[in-house]
């Protein structure tokens, strides 16, 4: 019999529960709130049956674009042949997570603007830009001693391994 | 006689997958907090409200409970031990003392939230079924009955609770399928019934029949009513008072009992 290309065809252990983690989830997937734009990950709740993605989409991460009463809308960025298109799916909550990909970017952006009001207060001009690690600096080498190397002259007789 | 044979082994012990704690407590049952506390995701951070109602073997304890990842938080609480200071000392955990917390309850969320004028509710306690009709400027305060682990058998205290705080005026989906006073040949509640209850009438009834069959009995079985002077026919009169007393005043009395200055331990 050929293998079958269903739905959740060659999902075994992608979409099982982990060790010791079966039975009913934590409830604070529920207690989440989504807004559109918000980033999300998609990971597949293998309890959880009603409103599953299809397993393509697992571990993806998307855009929120809609959000209904007990799902949300994501928009995943799949490659389709030479191009990629911006796929809308509809998940249940089980299955999303919000996710930490703008985290350090927002961050960065709260901590950059006290930067400039600071600076603004003192008068100062500073750059809040990213800068790239460069070349290591130069250094001394600490308790380094001289020895001259030279090459000793051949000696026939010594180096011959028996007779010659 | 210790039989060696039921012993855990390691392999058990470390495949073994613990239930959450309340499970393990046997204090929640998550099926039903799920479906409770889902909120739908297009209403955001709007709370869903439940109406909680547990007892214990000496207390009545209803609360109105919003969920949140940080915890759960109380509204507003009220428990069947301010009693006494509304006129009602004995009998605190029977149907008519739930009725009365329920009113507690629901009359204190009212005044907390400024919708006491707008919404009175059933002031006359008729025992029929009575669903809060929305007013002009607020929809009502609307909580969904929590009832833990009890069964809910028709003429459950817990019923008394939330038939207390219908007629305070909160509007919590219901049936009066579970009402004490609902026959089942019928399908129909017995208001009749419904109001003996909610006034203790069927403790009145008890008393009376002890009084005549058995006094020894009634001497020990109701000696804190006859303590208090309390007869079966006063016990309606009694309640109406109480009712009337929440109505009045329902905020949090505080306690003047100073906390003990040494700790027990």
């Amino acid at each position: 019999m050929p293998a079958g290309h269903g739905l959740r065809s060659r999902t075994r252990d992608l979409f099982s529960r982990p060790f010791r983690k079966k039975g009913y989830i934590p409830l604070s997937t529920y207690l989440k709130t989504y807004k559109i734009g918000d980033y999300v990950d998609i990971k597949v709740n293998g309890a959880v049956h009603k409103g599953m993605p299809h397993k393509f989409y697992h571990g993806r991460t998307g855009r929120v674009w809609n959000v209904t009463k007990r799902a949300i809308g994501v928009e995943v960025n799949k490659q389709v042949g030479n191009r990629i298109i911006r796929k809308r799916i509809h998940v249940r909550v089980e299955h999303v997570q919000q996710s930490r990909c703008t985290e350090e970017f927002r961050l960065r952006k709260v901590k950059n603007d006290q930067l400039k009001a600071e600076a603004k207060a003192k008068g100062e001009i500073i750059s809040t830009k990213r800068q790239p690690k460069g070349p290591k600096p130069g250094f001394m080498v600490e308790g380094a001693t001289l020895e001259t190397v030279t090459p000793i002259p051949y000696d026939v007789v010594n180096d011959l391994k028996g007779g010659y | 006689m210790v039989f060696v044979k039921a012993q855990k082994s390691k392999a058990y012990s470390k495949r073994f997958q613990v239930k959450f704690k309340r499970r393990r407590e046997g204090k929640t049952d998550y099926r039903a907090r799920i479906r409770l506390i889902n909120q739908d995701k297009n209403k955001y951070n709007t709370p869903k409200y439940r109406f909680v109602v547990r007892f214990t073997n000496k207390d009545i304890i209803a609360q109105i409970i919003s969920a949140s990842i940080a915890g759960d938080m109380v509204l507003a609480a009220a428990y069947a031990h301010e009693l006494p200071s509304y006129g009602l000392e004995v009998g605190l955990t029977n149907y008519a003392a739930a009725y009365c917390t329920g009113l507690l309850l629901a009359r204190r969320v009212l005044k907390m939230l400024e919708m006491d004028d707008e919404y009175q509710g059933n002031v006359e306690a008729t025992g029929e079924d009575f669903s809060v009709e929305p007013a002009e400027s607020r929809r009502p305060f609307r909580a969904l009955l929590d009832v833990g682990l009890i069964k809910t058998t028709t003429g459950n205290r817990v019923f008394g609770a939330l038939k207390g705080a219908l007629d305070g005026g909160l509007d919590i989906p219901h049936s009066d399928k579970r009402f004490a006073g609902f026959s089942k040949d019928n399908k129909q509640l017995d208001v009749e019934v419904h109001r003996k209850y909610i006034f203790g009438g069927h403790v009145a009834a008890y008393m009376s029949t002890l009084v005549e069959d058995e006094p020894e009995k009634y001497q020990s079985h109701f000696s804190e009513y006859i303590k208090r002077g309390i007869e079966a026919d006063g016990i309606e009169e009694m309640y109406k008072k109480v009712h009337a007393a929440i109505r009045a005043d329902p905020s949090v009395k505080k306690s003047e009992k100073q906390p003990p200055k040494e700790h027990k331990r």
